[in-house]
This record gives C-alpha cells, sequence and structure tokens, in this order.
C-alpha cells in the first residue's frame, strides 16, 4: 500500500500531464461551438477588451488606406446616383404619369445595416474566426450576414452583450449559395484551406454560361444576405468528376488582411422566413 | 526563488501580450506564424518540478487559446511540449547541471541551446498543426507549413535570446 502511493506521488506529473491533455482536447473536439466562443474565445469579455483596445489602435494606422477607399466608394456611388437619376429623368420625360402602381405604404426594404468594427481577425489557421465590437445590445444576432465595402465577409456565429464571433469564408464550415451574375443557377461555395484570396464554387450546373473573369454574387436562395451583393471574379474553372458541374476558382475581393470596418446586416423577415420553412418541413 | 517567480510573471505577461497583439497577426508568405511564447517555457528554470512544468506549460498554452478562438489546441501542444522538456534537456545536457539555472547560449553553450530550442519547437509546432488540420488534411501544405513556422520561431527566440542581457550577465 505504501508502496502503491509512493509510487502516485513520485509519478504524479503523468497523471497530470494525462488530465490536461484530456481537458484541452475535450475543448478541441467539443462541437458545441456557442458554449466554446462564450467561455474560451474572443467574445469573452476580458479578452475582447484587451483586443478591442489593441484594434483601435491599429485602425489609426490604416486610415490613410481606408480614407481612399471610402473615398473611391463614394465616388462610384456619386457616379451610380448621377446615373440612376439620369435614367429617371429620362423616363419621367418619357411617360406620362401613371399612377396605376401605388406601394403599400407599409412595406419597406427588409434590410438594415449594423456597423461595426473588426477587432480580432485570424486568417492562417484551417479554421478562422473573426470578432466584431458589436453584440447583443446592437441588436445583432446569430445567423447575420457579415460585409465589407468590398464584398461578402462571413456570417454572424455567436453573439454576447457586446461583442460578436463570426465565422469568415475562410472557414471550411462556410457554405454560401452563390451565383454567376446575369444567370440564375446557383452553386455552393466553400473555401479549400489554402490560400486567403481565393474560395471554391462547386456544384454549377453545366449548362451556365460564363467565362473567366465574369462577377459572381450572392443568390437570393440564402435568408443570410440579399441576392447580388458582390463575392468574387471567376479566376479558373474544371469539370467534376462526374461531368455534370463545374467547380469554379473565385478571386474573392473581400480583402481579409485588411478587414477594419464591416456591416452587419440585419433582415426583418429572417426570422418569419425560418418560421415557414420550418412549418414546412415539420412532417418529415 | 521568490526572483525566480516574479521574473515568471514578468515573461509570462509580456510574452502573451507581444504574441496576441502582435505576432498572432504575421503570417510570413501566408505560412508562417511565430509562437515567440514558447520562450516562456524555454526559460523556465531547469529545477522547476515536472508538475509545475506541466501545468504552467497548460496555463500559457489555454491562455493563447482564449485570445486566437482556438479552444484547447494550444493548451494540448503546449502541454505536451512542457512535459517532454525535461526529457529533452536531460538527453543534450546529461544530468550535471547547476540547481536553478534557466537555459541560454551561456549555459547550454551555443549549439546545446539552438539544438534543445529546435527538438523544442518542433515537437510543439508538430503537434499543433496536426491537431489543427484534422480538420482538413493536405499533407504538403501541412510540412510546408510545419516547416516554416519551425524555422521563423528558432530564429525568432536565438534573437530574442542573444539580446536577453539580463539572461547574458547573470547566467541564469
Amino acid at each position: 500500500m505504501h508502496k502503491l502511493l509512493d509510487f502516485l506521488i513520485r509519478k504524479r506529473h503523468w497523471f497530470l500531464f494525462v488530465l490536461l491533455e484530456i481537458i484541452s482536447l475535450t475543448l478541441v473536439y467539443r462541437n458545441n461551438a456557442y458554449q466554446r466562443n462564450i467561455m474560451f474565445g474572443t467574445a469573452n469579455v476580458v479578452t475582447a477588451k484587451i483586443l478591442s483596445l489593441s484594434g483601435s489602435v491599429n485602425s489609426y494606422l490604416n486610415l490613410r488606406e481606408q480614407n481612399r477607399a471610402l473615398l473611391e466608394r463614394n465616388g462610384e456611388l456619386e457616379m451610380e446616383l448621377l446615373m440612376l437619376r439620369d435614367r429617371m429623368d429620362a423616363m419621367i420625360a418619357d411617360t406620362v404619369s401613371f399612377r396605376g402602381f401605388v406601394p403599400d405604404s407599409t412595406e419597406r426594404f427588409p434590410y438594415d445595416f449594423i456597423m461595426a468594427k473588426v477587432v480580432n481577425n485570424s486568417v492562417t489557421y484551417a479554421s478562422n474566426y473573426m470578432t466584431l465590437n458589436k453584440g447583443l445590445k446592437d441588436g445583432v444576432s446569430p445567423d447575420m450576414g457579415v460585409i465589407s465595402e468590398n464584398g461578402i465577409v462571413g456570417i454572424i456565429l455567436t453573439v454576447s452583450d457586446y461583442y460578436s464571433v463570426a465565422i469568415p469564408i475562410l472557414n471550411p464550415k462556410f457554405r454560401l449559395s452563390c451565383k454567376v451574375l446575369g444567370s440564375n443557377s446557383f452553386g455552393s461555395m466553400s473555401w479549400n484551406g489554402r490560400s486567403t484570396r481565393y474560395a471554391n464554387l462547386d456544384e454549377l450546373p453545366r449548362h451556365v454560361e460564363f467565362q473567366i473573369g465574369d462577377t459572381i454574387v450572392t443568390s437570393a436562395y440564402s435568408k443570410i444576405f440579399p441576392e447580388g451583393l458582390m463575392v468574387g471574379f471567376v479566376s479558373s474553372f474544371e469539370k467534376q468528376r462526374d461531368d455534370n458541374f463545374y467547380s469554379l476558382k473565385v478571386e474573392l475581393t473581400t480583402d481579409f488582411h485588411r478587414l477594419n470596418n464591416v456591416m452587419i446586416i440585419r433582415n426583418y423577415y429572417q426570422d418569419e422566413q425560418k418560421q415557414v420553412e420550418r412549418e414546412a418541413r415539420g412532417d418529415d | 526563488m521568490i526572483d525566480h517567480v516574479i521574473k515568471g510573471i514578468v515573461y509570462f505577461v509580456t510574452l502573451v501580450l507581444i504574441q496576441v497583439l502582435v505576432l498572432n497577426n504575421i503570417h510570413f508568405l501566408r505560412l508562417a506564424t511565430p509562437f515567440l511564447y514558447l520562450y516562456f517555457i524555454v526559460k523556465l528554470p531547469v529545477s522547476t518540478s515536472s508538475v509545475n512544468m506541466t501545468f504552467l506549460s497548460f496555463l500559457i498554452g489555454i491562455i493563447i487559446d482564449m485570445f486566437s478562438n482556438t479552444p484547447g489546441m494550444h493548451a494540448a501542444a503546449c502541454t505536451l511540449a512542457g512535459f517532454s522538456r525535461p526529457a529533452i534537456i536531460k538527453l543534450y545536457m546529461g544530468k550535471d547541471l547547476v540547481e536553478g539555472l534557466s537555459p541560454s547560449f551561456r549555459t547550454f553553450g551555443y549549439g546545446g541551446f539552438f539544438r534543445y530550442v529546435i527538438t523544442f519547437v518542433i515537437l510543439h509546432h508538430v503537434t499543433l498543426f496536426l491537431i489543427e488540420s484534422l480538420t482538413l488534411f493536405d499533407p504538403l501544405f501541412f510540412v510546408i507549413r510545419i516547416l516554416a513556422s519551425v524555422a521563423v520561431t528558432t530564429l525568432l527566440m536565438c534573437i530574442v535570446e542573444s539580446f536577453n542581457i539580463e539572461s547574458q550577465k547573470s547566467g541564469k
């Protein structure tokens, strides 16, 4: 008995080692993403505070670049506004006043943006996550879309009171329904784990016509993103083995290395759509 | 003794902050990220008991995990590396080391310290990247990433070590 006790005490670092490894591996493989991120992730208040402090310093360093991008965007929008106004004038001039169609005054554009700042962002891991400085208190909830001024970024995964964690395109768990601009057939977008500049668009039907350099946008079949948001450009393509689908390599327009300000999309009808779909599926 | 504890805490806080605020954002050629925080484990005094060794490694690993959204990955790799550290030291330096020494260029010699660090770093990185890439396996890319990260981490550690004045003058 005494010897056994002695042995256990002498080898106690082995037991500690095994115990700690079990703890860490449980953390790695536990699939409950929600609790995981609240407890040990950057949505945790302390870590998020420190990271947002460093983020606020970093954002000053990028100001010049940000400013340039904003000016460019501003210019583009101004051009678009002018074009639209021009076209509208032409149309008004063309038509005799027609009051047959009056849209319902209660109808509104179902999307709304929440501006947020990226306080922590990883791009090198096989599964990447990013932390944003808006949370429940600002109206963010899981499954909202995140976009930047250049294109789509990801989807909100978990939310705490003041912070949220988003899952960007650069994560193998991310799936997004996309289409080639101008066609209506859609495919599924995912990341191949290598370069942060490219993602793959698979399962695109063979009959879709496109060329290298064509624009890829979000399709209408997503509860999360509005239709037609910029995703990237076709960079190369190949036939899949079963020959009925194309697999496209897409150059993403979002530069994940330099993300700073993003917009979270709130869809007022998302819950309703989800509920209806759940009811429809209720019988299975 | 108290000296070691204070020094340890300073190392711990500084290295964690440097790691999460600066180095986690470095992705050299989109391949290599230096994990300098291992310097904390590398510099623990030789006489540290195996229990403390394992526990401290776990602690710094889990804290890095919290900041980089990788629950358990760094913790698992660090625990293994920290646990094997006494064995690595014994392998290269034998048993005749003075109590209370910290590994450094002076105490281990240039070659000895380098060999010790690179073995330690390889062990840690292989574990870390293995755990990470279980979700998405791509052997060639995996090996390249490990080699690149090992090179960058080891280089950075040797640089920090040679500029570490306190470690040079006291030989601790």
